[in-house]
């Protein structure tokens, strides 16, 4: 049981980080990125082969993966989502925009899938597989260093969007574009600069849930439809909403299966995702208002 | 003698409608009447998503939900108790209704986003619910095994038939009532206030619309039609499970047909599955052992690109170079 809980809260802060790039986007353009798993995927593929070309350590990844993701998603927003979203500024409930990152989605997941095929992939880092015992609970060392990169990046993103001039500018964008772009803000550089922000974010967690994860071209299903309820629950668009959320997933995810089956975890996730969205969708730490 | 451009379009209408029912005389390989039947099927469940997703003006991403429900109830009560699938078919029909009025009262106090969340949400707890069941007391509800329907013989009652020439004109009729259902809707009170309620419920709800009505009256319709379906589908490959009839991907594509041609019009979903479907089943069967997935990639970037470049789908092109042929036929006719 003590072990459950601790698992739960070090699986939870990594479901939290991926939740993390989820929320930021949306809190600053306003749109749910349905392509978040796939960037998770791209992430974790481009650890697994960095891992194995260099036979080197998959936090040493971090060095290429981050600037990976970061332009992916970035050039992503640029060519592919900036023009719907310009078509749909005025439109009210601008569906057009998810659908495009869907559509993002299943081109990632397919190319990866026609690129290393369906196979399951795993990679083997003897030094951080083996148990570590806190206070006489035993995790694997992957989970606690998954753990501890998570609070930090989520930490340092909080400062930088806190202090940095680039996240003020992020930050100004997010609570009126046109007051924004009225004080010399170039929006949609800032939704690239987000963008990108956020997949990296997914990025590093990939590399982070890599020693003790698989990596296949669908990977990033199971994992979206969780950051999806992890938002919700903590408020789209609260960073530490994210977070908080995060643990509260991850610790029914593995408290839960201590009682019932696994499959019957998800289904209360499922339950209690839709609970949130009827009787609260601004979630624990959300903004009242549009929903 | 002469023709207004009404008319031709109706001998063009008549024309392509007997094309359509003379197919099976002429075709006679059964593997490519299936592959029409795959067609209309998605022709069929994409129109019956369009009353919500399209002329409601959400996104619905969990449909596949209903399909279930129809094969699941259908399929229980004919394996099982001896009831002619006609009968479930109604019967799932009716439930899958009642729940997409149940799922519909809050979910459309919802916006945008979070209501294609929940939707997604309901459509995954659905699936999950039938993997995990195995039995409700004596009812076998299979698990993730799923339910086989054992082949008794051809026969009407039992929905059974060895040849697919009865599925191709069982589901061609279906799409054939779904289609007048909604022409007749669209043109009637209720289209203009959903239409009307889906681009700006506020301004709709000030000028005395009742938009949560007519909201729930669209999902209902859009859940008792994909319900039934699900029984057609049940009865057509005689196996189902919950991956198959319920599953994720099942639902986005049937919202991506419509989206790809042209949500909320009438013709989208129909030039959507006569598009995709055929292109997905050649990719599928010619390139498919060398690249597994092209078929879902191309979906994917037809999506990206036509969200781009066509935002109401690819109706808007192909009606207007339609109609100019049909211009150019009245003048022709003329001279």
């Amino acid at each position: 049981m003590g072990s459950a809980i601790l698992n739960g809260i070090l699986m939870g802060s990594i479901y939290g980080l991926t939740a993390v790039g989820l929320t930021l986007i949306f809190g600053v353009l306003k749109v749910i990125n349905f392509a978040q798993g796939a960037f998770l995927m791209s992430g974790l593929f481009a650890t697994y082969w960095f891992v194995k070309f260099t036979g080197t350590n998959p936090y040493l990844a971090l060095v290429v993966v981050v600037p990976f993701t970061y332009f992916m998603g970035y050039y992503i927003q640029k060519f592919l989502i900036k023009p719907v979203f310009e078509s749909e500024k005025d439109v009210r409930e601008p569906i057009g925009v998810i659908i495009v990152t869907t559509g993002i989605w299943y081109m990632l997941d397919n190319l990866a899938l026609m690129l290393f095929g369906a196979q399951y992939r795993t990679i083997n880092v003897p030094s951080v597989s083996k148990a570590i015992s806190i206070f006489g609970l035993y995790a694997p060392l992957s989970k606690i260093i998954g753990f501890f990169i998570s609070i930090t990046v989520s930490g340092l993103l909080f400062w930088f969007l806190k202090y940095s001039k680039m996240g003020k500018a992020i930050r100004a964008t997010s609570q009126d574009r046109e007051a924004a772009s009225l004080m010399g803000i170039n929006q949609y550089k800032i939704y690239n600069v987000t963008f990108g922000i956020g997949t990296a974010i997914c990025g590093i967690a990939g590399a982070v849930l890599l020693p003790f994860y698989y990596v296949y071209p669908t990977v990033g299903m199971h994992l979206d439809i969780m950051d999806f309820v992890i938002v919700v629950l903590g408020g789209l668009g609260s960073i530490p909403g994210a977070l908080v959320g995060g643990l509260i997933i991850g610790l029914i995810e593995s408290v839960g299966s201590q009682f019932i089956a696994y499959s019957w975890t998800i289904e209360v996730i499922y339950i209690i995702f839709l609970i949130i969205l009827f009787v609260k969708p601004s979630g624990l730490f959300g903004v009242k208002g549009e929903f | 003698m002469k023709f207004s451009e009404k008319q031709i379009k109706l001998i063009l209408l008549m024309l392509s409608a007997i094309v359509v029912f003379l197919i099976p005389v002429f075709i006679k390989n059964q593997g490519y009447i299936q592959i029409f039947i795959v067609v209309m099927f998605f022709m069929y469940i994409a129109t019956a998503w369009n009353f919500v997703g399209g002329f409601a003006g959400v996104l619905p991403l969990g449909n596949a939900a209903f399909i279930a429900i129809g094969a699941y109830t259908s399929t229980i009560l004919f394996v099982q108790y001896g009831i002619s699938p006609w009968v479930g078919m109604l019967a799932g029909g009716i439930i899958s209704a009642i729940i997409g009025i149940i799922i519909g009262l809050p979910t459309f106090k919802l916006r945008g986003a979070y209501f294609a969340l929940a939707t997604i949400a309901f459509g995954e707890g659905i699936k999950v619910l039938f993997q995990n069941i195995d039995k409700i007391g004596s009812v076998n509800v299979g698990g993730a095994r799923g339910i086989l329907i054992s082949y008794s013989g051809d026969s009407f009652a039992n929905f059974q038939w060895v040849s697919r020439i009865p599925y191709y004109y069982i589901i061609l009729v279906m799409l054939i009532i779904l289609l007048a259902i909604t022409v007749f809707l669209m043109n009637s009170k209720m289209g203009y206030y959903l239409i009307a309620g889906g681009e700006d419920p506020e301004a709709a709800a000030s000028l005395g619309v009742n938009v949560a009505k007519y909201k729930l009256i669209a999902m209902a319709l859009s859940a008792f039609f994909t319900a039934i379906a699900g029984t057609f589908y049940a009865q057509w490959i005689l196996y189902i499970l919950p991956k198959s009839v319920g599953s994720i991907d099942l639902s986005f594509e049937i919202a991506f047909i419509a989206i790809i041609g042209g949500r909320g019009t009438i013709i989208g979903p129909i030039l959507g599955a006569l598009l995709l479907k055929p292109l997905g089943e050649l990719t599928r069967t010619y390139l498919g052992g060398a690249l597994p997935g092209l078929h879902l990639f191309i979906l994917g970037l037809i999506l990206v690109l036509v969200m781009i470049y066509q935002p109401r789908g690819i109706q808007e092109v192909l009606t207007k170079i339609f109609n100019r042929f049909v211009k150019k036929m009245v003048t022709i006719k003329r001279s």
